[in-house]
């Protein structure tokens, strides 16, 4: 198997809880999260700006097996549907990488780290933000 | 082509090939200006790389894979792409390199993206690919052109695809039920051309269309920068003016327009 190389960054151009970031700050964020946490950062690919389309993370996924890894920019680039969610956790661990979001500072490396998302992307779905 | 009676013959048949092609390349408006960015960008790989800047920068450009391994190809991007736009007459003579082309595509009051992007393709790597896409789907306004500039001859998978203009429509139409962008470039790489480009010249093309990269099959380096420009009164997507864009050439009727106020004080 090819040696591994570092993390992919994964940024987007759809806004997030109804709030934008410009791509450069997006990738700021990943570049400035991957240093403190000592990841090698590589270039961001930038997801669809229609609604509904994860075409791109899908791509990333197929890296994975060259890929130590993927740092989202935030967790609520995932999709909505958590069974599609669990998918995506599934191939990460499956291939034995981890997964990051720079702006919530959360890394899953394990089934463990599971209910920690999805409990932030539920408790989201339901409170109400002033 | 709609009213084409106010163009000259020249700008009507430009124009024509930019709608029929999605894209136009024509020699470098401003070719010493060319050069002096090619001569620059290979001074500024040479001192990344701690060698003696090179009197033919041509051929250290095109070699640069005999000098750089792909782990340290990112750190060269940067190096060279930071320089180059470190360089107050960098943007300036970027945009001479197409101006004409521009005016009669795009218009003559312009905003220019703020930072001119370089790509560097080593033959064989597999790194630094763009997926299919239009710029549009990652936040790109549909009114907005790319100003496409090799600093070294581009042909067949050492350049960029496109898909044609009839095509595009169609393909996007079936896009929806393909699971990522690598299985859309299947589906479209009968049709995607890539785009035969001698270093001297530039091209400007249709950034809605589908494009992308694969693989540098070729002995040498692909070395190209590319930049967008759009009609400053345009309508803009996710790249904002301001923190993409910015003005390059605003008229006085323009100025004295959004300055102006209707007389006030009326109380009727």
């Amino acid at each position: 198997m090819a040696e591994r190389t570092g993390h992919r960054g994964y940024i987007g151009a759809r806004p997030l809880n109804g709030s934008r970031t410009p791509q450069h700050v997006q990738n700021i964020v990943i570049r400035d999260y991957a240093r403190r946490k000592n990841l090698q950062y590589l270039l961001s690919a930038a997801e669809h700006t229609m609604p509904g389309s994860y075409m791109v993370l899908e791509d990333i996924l197929d890296e994975l097996p060259q890929l130590r890894g993927l740092i989202l920019y935030s967790i609520f680039m995932l999709p909505p549907d958590e069974a599609r969610r669990r998918q995506i956790y599934d191939r990460v661990l499956r291939e034995g990488c981890d997964l990051h979001a720079a702006v919530e500072e959360i890394t899953l490396s394990s089934q463990k780290d599971i209910q920690a998302i999805e409990d932030i992307l539920l408790v989201n779905k339901f409170a109400t933000i002033l | 082509m709609t009213d084409t009676d106010f163009l000259e013959p020249d700008e009507q048949a430009l124009a024509q090939r930019f709608i029929d092609d999605g894209f136009v390349t024509t020699p470098a408006d401003d070719r010493a200006g060319l050069d002096r960015i090619q001569r620059r960008a290979a001074e500024l790989a040479a001192d990344y790389l701690k060698l003696p800047h090179s009197n033919d920068p041509y051929a250290m450009l095109d070699t640069i894979h005999t000098r750089v391994s792909v782990d340290d190809l990112n750190g060269l991007r940067l190096h060279v792409f930071n320089g180059l736009n470190a360089e107050p007459w960098f943007r300036p003579t970027y945009f001479r390199l197409a101006r004409s082309t521009i005016e009669i595509i795009v218009g003559n009051e312009l905003c220019m993206q703020r930072r001119v992007n370089l790509s560097i393709q080593l033959p064989g790597d597999t790194s630094s690919l763009l997926a299919t896409h239009s710029d549009v789907w990652s936040g790109d306004s549909p009114f907005e052109v790319v100003v496409w500039v090799p600093l070294v001859n581009v042909h067949r998978t050492k350049s960029m695809y496109l898909l044609p203009p009839s095509l595009n429509g169609q393909m996007q139409d079936r896009m929806a039920d393909l699971r990522s962008a690598e299985e859309l470039y299947r589906t479209i790489k009968p049709h995607a051309t890539f785009i035969e480009i001698p270093y001297g010249h530039v091209m400007l093309f249709n950034q809605t269309l589908m494009h992308g990269n694969r693989v540098n099959e070729e002995p040498g380096t692909r070395w190209s920068m590319n930049c967008r420009f759009k009609s400053i009164m345009s309508p803009y997507a996710d790249k904002r003016f301001g923190e993409f864009f910015e003005p390059i050439l605003l008229r006085p009727a323009t100025r004295v327009g959004m300055q102006y106020k209707l007389p006030g004080g009326f109380h009727g």
